[in-house]
Parts: C-alpha cells; structure tokens; sequence
C-alpha cells in the first residue's frame, strides 16, 4: 500500500513536468513553424549575393564590438521610417544573416541602407573618433580597428561553417578566402581580380581604410559597413514598382 | 562547508572537478590560437579550485546521520552570498554603461570597456548573475520547505550552484574579451551555452528528485513557478542557442538559424526569459516569501493556479510582439499582440494576489521594510505588465520600438518588480538561515528600501520622457511634409534624460550596496554569536562527540 | 496533406485558439472542482507552519 502509494506521488510529479513542457512548448511551436516554410512566399532575389570573406570578417567584428544594442538594421514599413532610411527592409535582405542583426534598439541611427551612403573616409574618420565627424554624437571610439591586423588564416573554416548552416558558399570561394579578403582591399594586388569574379564585379573592390598595404580590422568592418543594404536590389525595385 | 559532505560525496566532487579541469586543458590546447583558450584556462582554474577545496577538507569527519533530519541549507547561503555580489557587480556596469551615453570617453579607449562589451557584461550580471543566484538559492529553500523533504543529496546542490557561477564567469569574461553571439540574453558562446545545459538538467534532477519524496500530498504552487522556471529556459536556451561552431577549437560559433525565423526564434527566446526567467522564477519567490512574511495565507490560492496556467500557456505567443511593423508575417504579428494583451489577466490576477494577502495587514507593511518591498514589488509587477501589454499594441510599438521607452519598461519591471522581490525575499531568508532573530540593521533596509524606491522611479520616469520624446521626434513632419528632425537633433535633446537615468541607476547601485553591507554584517553577527554559545555550551561535549562519530 | 505555409498558418490560426478554450476550461475545472477545495486549502496554511524540520 505504501509503495502504491509513493509510485503515484511519483508520478504526479512527471505528469507535472510533462503538462508544463506541453503547455508552454506547443505555443511557440505553432507559431514558429509555418516561419521554415517561408521561403515559398517571400519575395524572390535572384540578384541576391553572399558576403566576401573580408565583410563577413567585418560582420563579426561589428557583432564582437556589440553595434546591435544601438544601431537597429531593420526599416519598419511606417512612413516616416522609409523617408528617414530608405525603402523598408524585406525578409529575403537578411536570408543569408547568420544570425539576424535587426536589433532591438535605436541609440544611434537604423543602417540597413547604410551602404554606399558615405565615403570611406568618412567611415574611418567616425570609427576612429566619432566626435571628429558628428560633433554631437555619444557613440565610442574604436581607434584599435584601425591598429590591429585583421586575423585571415581561418577564414576559410569560417566560410565552410556557414555553408553548414545554409550559406551557399561554393569550394572556390572557400579554398580562396584568405587570398579573396587580401584582394578586397588591395585593388592593384594580384588576388583583386578573383574576388569580381567569385562574387560579381558590383562588390566593393577598395583600400577601405586608406592603407593599401595593410588589412586592419577598419578594412574588414568598413568593407561591411558599405555592403549593408546592397546584397540585392530587391527593396529598391520592389519600392521603385510600387512608386509606379 | 566541505566538512558537511560524505565521503564519497568528497569523492564525487574532486572526480568532477578533475574531470572540468581536463576539459579547460583540452580548451586551452585547442583553442590555444583563439579566445577560446584563455576560457580554457579560466575552467581549469575553476576545476583545479574545486579539487583543492575539497583536498582542504578531505580528512575531516564524516558528517553524523543526524544531519538527515534537518534541511541542507549551504547552497541556500553561498547563493545568497554569490547574488549580492553579482548584485553589485551587475549594477556597477549597469551605472558605467548609463553614464557613457551621457560621457561617452569614460572608456579609456579600451577596445573592452567600450559600450557594447559592456552593455552585456550589465544585462548578464544581474538578470543571470543576480537574478539567477537567487533564484537558486531561494528554490533550493522554497522546495525543501513545502516538500517537507531534504535535498536528495549534499553534492548535486553545489555542482548547480557552483557550475553555473562558471557560467556566468565564462559569460561576463567572453564579452569583455569580444565573444557574444549577438542574440540579446543570450549571448554566450556554444561551449558556454553546453555547460548551462548540463548544469541544468542536474538542477532538475534535484528538483523532480525532491518532488518525489515529498511528505506533502499536494506540490504547493511556488514549487510550480519555479519548476515552469526550470523546464521552459531549458527548452529556450537548447532552441535559440543551435549553432555551428566554426572549429571545435574556435570561440565563434554560426547560429542555425537566419533572418526572419532567427528573429522570430531570438525573440521567442528573449520574450519568455522575461516571462520564465525573470517572471514565473520571481513569481514562486513571492508565493512563498510574501504569506511567510505577512503571517497569512495567500489570499487564493485557486486564482494562483488559474494564473499560473494563464501565464506559462500565454506567453510562449507573445514574442513576436518585439517584431511590429517588420519583415516577420503580418499574422504572426497579431497573434504576438493579442496574446500580449491577454495575458493581462493572469498577469493581473498575480499580482492582485499578493496586495489582497497584504489585506488586513497593512501595519505590517508600514512597520516591516522587508514586507514592504514585496509591496512594492507586486505593484510594480501590475503596472509594468498592464504597460507591456500596452505597448504590444501595434500602433503604440510603432512610437514605443526602438526608443528609450522600452529600456524604461524593462526597468520598471528589473528594478522595480524583480530587484524588489528578490531583496524583500533575501532579507526575510538570510534571519533563518544564519539563525538569528533579525537582520543586523532594520534601520539599514529602510534605507534600502528608499534609496530602491528613489531609483527605479528616476530610472524609469527619465526613460519614459527620453522614449516618448525620441519617438514623437522621429515622426514629427514639418509644414512642408518633411521630416523636422535630424536624428542628431533628437539624441541631444536625451542628454539630460541619459543623466538623469544615470542618477537614477547610481541610487539603486548604492541600495545594493547597502543591502550586501548588511547582510555580510548580518552573517558575523551570526558567527560571533554561534562561537558565544558554542563555548559557553559545550566544551567537553565537542571532543567527545567528535570521537563518537565512527561508530555511528 | 502537404505541410506548406498557408496550412500550417491555417493550422495555427484555427487550432491555436481550441487549444487555449480547451486549455482555459480543464484549468477552471480543475481549480474550481469542490472536492479539490480541501487540498488547496491544507497547502496554502502549509507553508506558515513553524517546525523546521524535513516530515518523516
């Protein structure tokens, strides 16, 4: 009787354990679900490009520095967000972002569509001391980008393990990534040239921090910084069609 | 403390430290070109510490069987002890990152004391550093009370407590040194992120273990907050924390997912922290705490039940109501919102709970800081969670998103609800367990009390002027239908609004100050007077009981 | 059945709220029961007992 006792406390108990994971979990579970099946109603990106090894290097620095607890990189589809930043953000612009870095908060401004919009200098110029450019701004320096050397011999190990996570990185560009960040930000050099032809001739192709000679972490995070928003037209044209 | 294990409890624990030590060996080798080493040396240290705590004691004693009939309460105080540090470690960054929106050069141009390693070290360090610890502490007292039932065994206990201050070692020091996932709360690295799983299956296993034996026919509701706390964080944690790691002698890890289902997983994860870390966890600390206190039963104990269901089924829905206005699906969205004002009502039922406990006790309140706090709290939890619904209503998180605003909310609920719970609770807890008849200074926790008060107030009325005056200014048109304001023009005018959230934050940090003075005191006055009676008491009987003990 | 995003949306649309009525009725069942009445009441004076001591 004891024992009969004891196996149904015991049992209470799981059963407990088992009502609680299956109240809380099925919710989150309907709801994310459908998300997987997504990518036969979002909106297509044929032109859609993968990062080069030197700004997904300079992605990392900027998720390494923690630029996502103030700068946001999502357009929402209010009015004043798309007259303020440009043309809202779609699903299919951060498809290849593992992971996302929409962010949560606005302390310095949305840069979706940060790409393009300044000079290199400029870039250079604000990391280094942000005060020098924006008298106003609160954002801290980052003056050691510019003085440490960017670390490439493992990038290749990088660009294989998101091809696990469904990048379509191809075996060129991961056997050439080392020689591909080289080339990025040595325009004269002998691996520019490799790095239009595995990634298209619209990819920045610069001496991004100034210094051709050297690749310092400012060359890998402004090559980042000048990419965002141009992986693919889609928003634009998608933006300029509607404008029609 | 290590008197108190067995034997082969002793044995146990060196056999795991060893086995962590070889594991930061292994770290350190293969990740000797990366960041990962240094956290491979950080484990060994932790490891090569356990074995010599333990060798330290090794050959005292076995400790008597008489210790069965009593409650293990170690953990419980070193818990204690580790969150009040945490306490004041968390809100010290929390002070210093406030304070560089207003200074921005407080960095020294260190690449670690930068904002954004920073910002991390503060989230992490009180929500789990503190946060967390406590939880711990309070669960392990909470479950042993209302089962009536001794924690299984002497080591597990440590192993949880223990391993997951590694965690949070691990955590804290990564971010300064550059390693963060990226994904807010839950940033560590996947090595890190393997750990927590392992320390916390153990820290169920205690619990469903204790459950088991319980001598009480009906498992009191705290003991469900604090089970929902543990199994529904192991699934966040497991889910949001898949990734590929470039190298298994890498730091830096790929998350699985990526754009919009990463958003909807990282803030499916980030909502239910909220609402299973920092809620149902904090929720099982005033079931108990609060009537224990009071000296009255909860007011319904039938409306605890119906909330708790309310609460763990509702909130899994709500955390697309952090993606408004997005790339996410506009379906997902509503449901996100609607779910979030529904959950008003458990929410509300909660915390209506707890004031009508208080109903009829009120001189207590006024007299007792400690009740006063749980006061507090309770309220606080009530608005903050009416304000969260508030605020996941789409046109309002469309002025609300991005801005101060939602840093605002975040503390009414951090400081106000879960800080104020958490200090009511460890002032009541640490009497008990040091045995003695009150904390060392009552006129300290009324100090505490309003330096709490002061604070979160400042705190979260600085951030609710800041976010509403951001978000009007970013919208705001002028006559000719353009936009009026740079965004320059609209980070200027938060400059007094940033220092006075600094001011606000300093008052709270010296509260916890205050708090971790009191109970350090608190714990040799403890000690002094234990070593009083200890002498006047038992002399001779010291020897003899020691020599007694073989034969037992 | 195919498993493709329109349907599991329906999925979640339709069954998703069954689920919460279904939910929130076996809850106030359960709490409401009368003869449940006893036991939360013997649970709820539980905890403000003195004795410090594990049961037997």
């Amino acid at each position: 009787m004891r024992e009969f006792f004891h196996r149904r406390l015991e049992r209470s108990a799981i059963g407990f354990v088992l009502a609680i994971i299956g109240v809380s979990a099925i919710g989150g579970f309907v709801e994310i679900a459908p998300l997987f099946t997504i990518n036969e109603t979002v909106e297509k990106a044929p032109d859609m490009r993968v990062y080069t090894p030197l700004e997904l290097a300079g992605r990392n620095i900027y998720i390494r520095e923690g630029c996502y607890a103030c700068h946001s990189q999502m357009i929402r589809t209010l009015r004043d967000e798309v007259e303020r930043y440009g043309p809202y953000s779609l699903a299919v612009e951060s498809k290849y972002d593992h992971p996302m870095l929409w962010g949560s908060k606005r302390t310095g401004p949305d840069i979706a569509r940060l790409g393009g919009k300044y000079s290199d200098a400029w870039h250079v110029a604000h990391l280094i001391n942000p005060r020098d450019v924006v008298p106003q701004s609160v954002m801290p320096k980052y003056g050691w980008l510019m003085r440490n050397e960017l670390k490439v011999d493992d990038l290749g190990l990088h660009l294989a393990a998101q091809r696990k996570v469904g990048v379509p990185y191809t075996d060129a560009m991961i056997a050439n990534a080392t020689a591909d960040a080289f080339g990025q930000a040595s325009p004269d050099g002998p691996y520019a040239g490799g790095v239009s032809e595995r990634y298209g001739e619209a990819t920045n192709v610069r001496a991004f921090d100034g210094e051709p000679g050297r690749l310092t972490e400012m060359d890998a995070v402004v090559a980042y910084l000048q990419v965002l928003g141009r992986l693919t037209d889609a928003a634009h044209s998608q933006s300029a069609a509607a404008g029609k | 403390m290590i008197a108190t294990l067995t034997v082969e409890e002793r044995q146990r624990a060196i056999a795991v430290s060893a086995f962590l030590a070889l594991c930061g060996v292994i770290m350190a080798i293969a990740g000797r070109d990366d960041l990962l080493g240094t956290h491979g040396v950080i484990v060994l240290l932790f490891g090569l510490g356990g074995i010599g705590l333990v060798l330290s004691k090794y050959f005292e004693p076995e400790p008597p069987q008489e210790r069965l009939s009593h409650y293990y309460d170690d953990p419980t105080k070193v818990g204690i002890v580790l969150s009040l540090g945490w306490a004041v470690v968390g809100m010290f960054f929390g002070v210093w990152v406030a304070a560089l929106l207003a200074w921005p050069d407080l960095t020294f141009d260190a690449a670690w004391a930068s904002f954004g390693r920073l910002r991390p070290v503060h989230t992490s360090g009180v929500i789990f550093g503190f946060g967390g610890n406590a939880l711990i502490a309070t669960s392990f007292h909470v479950l042993q009370r209302t089962s009536r039932a001794r924690l299984p065994d002497q080591f597990s206990p440590w192993f949880v407590l223990l391993g997951y201050n590694l965690f949070c070692v691990l955590a804290a020091s990564g971010y300064l040194m550059g390693l963060t996932q990226s994904k807010e709360y839950a940033e560590p690295e996947w090595y890190a992120d393997i750990w927590l799983v392992v320390v916390w299956v153990v820290y169920f296993l205690i619990y469903i273990r204790t459950l088991q034996r319980r001598k009480e026919p009906h498992i009191y509701v705290a003991n469900w907050y604090y089970m929902a706390f543990i199994l529904v964080v192991a699934v966040l944690h497991i889910v949001n924390n898949l990734a590929v790691p470039v190298s298994f002698g890498h730091a830096k890890s790929y998350s699985l997912f990526s754009g919009v289902q990463d958003a909807m997983t990282q803030w499916w994860y980030g909502h239910n922290a909220v609402a299973f870390f920092l809620t149902a966890g904090f929720l099982g600390m005033l079931y108990y705490y609060l009537p224990k206190r009071a000296g009255r039963p909860i007011f319904s104990y039938r409306l605890s039940i119906i909330s708790f269901w309310g609460i763990t089924f509702m909130y899994m829905w709500a955390g697309s109501h952090h993606l408004h206005y997005t790339a996410l699906p506009q379906w997902v969205q509503t449901l996100g919102m609607t779910f979030s004002v529904v959950l008003l009502v458990p929410s509300w039922a909660s915390a209506g709970n707890a004031l009508a406990t208080l109903n009829g006790a009120w001189d207590k309140v006024r007299d007792d800081a400690t009740l006063r706090f749980m006061m507090v709290a309770a309220v606080f939890y009530g608005l903050s969670t009416f304000e969260g619904s508030f605020m996941a209503i789409r046109a309002v998180n469309s002025l609300s998103h991005y801005t101060d605003w939602t840093v605002g909310h975040v503390h009414a609920g951090a400081l106000g609800w879960v800080a104020m719970i958490t200090f009511g609770s460890l002032y009541a807890l640490v009497p008990w367990m040091w045995k003695v008849e009150r904390m060392y200074s009552p006129k300290l926790i009324e100090v505490h009390f309003w330096l709490a008060l002061a604070g979160t107030i400042i705190y979260v009325f600085a951030m609710w002027n800041s976010g509403i005056i951001q978000g009007l200014m970013w919208r705001t048109y002028n006559d000719s239908g353009t936009l009026a304001y740079s965004f320059i023009d609209s980070l200027v005018a938060m400059h007094p609004y940033y220092i006075s959230r600094t001011i606000g934050g300093l008052l709270f940090l010296i509260g916890a100050i205050v708090a971790a003075y009191n109970v350090w005191m608190t714990i040799r006055m403890a000690r002094s007077q234990a070593a009083g009676t200890a002498e006047a008491d038992r002399p001779v009987l010291h020897g003899a009981g020691a020599a007694l003990q073989p034969g037992e | 059945m195919e498993f493709d995003y329109h349907s599991l949306v329906g999925f979640a649309k339709s069954w998703g709220l069954f689920y919460l009525i279904a939910l929130a009725i076996g809850v106030l069942i359960y709490a409401l029961w009368p003869s449940n009445r006893a036991r939360f009441d013997r649970a709820k004076k539980s905890i403000l007992d003195k004795d410090d001591r594990p049961g037997d």
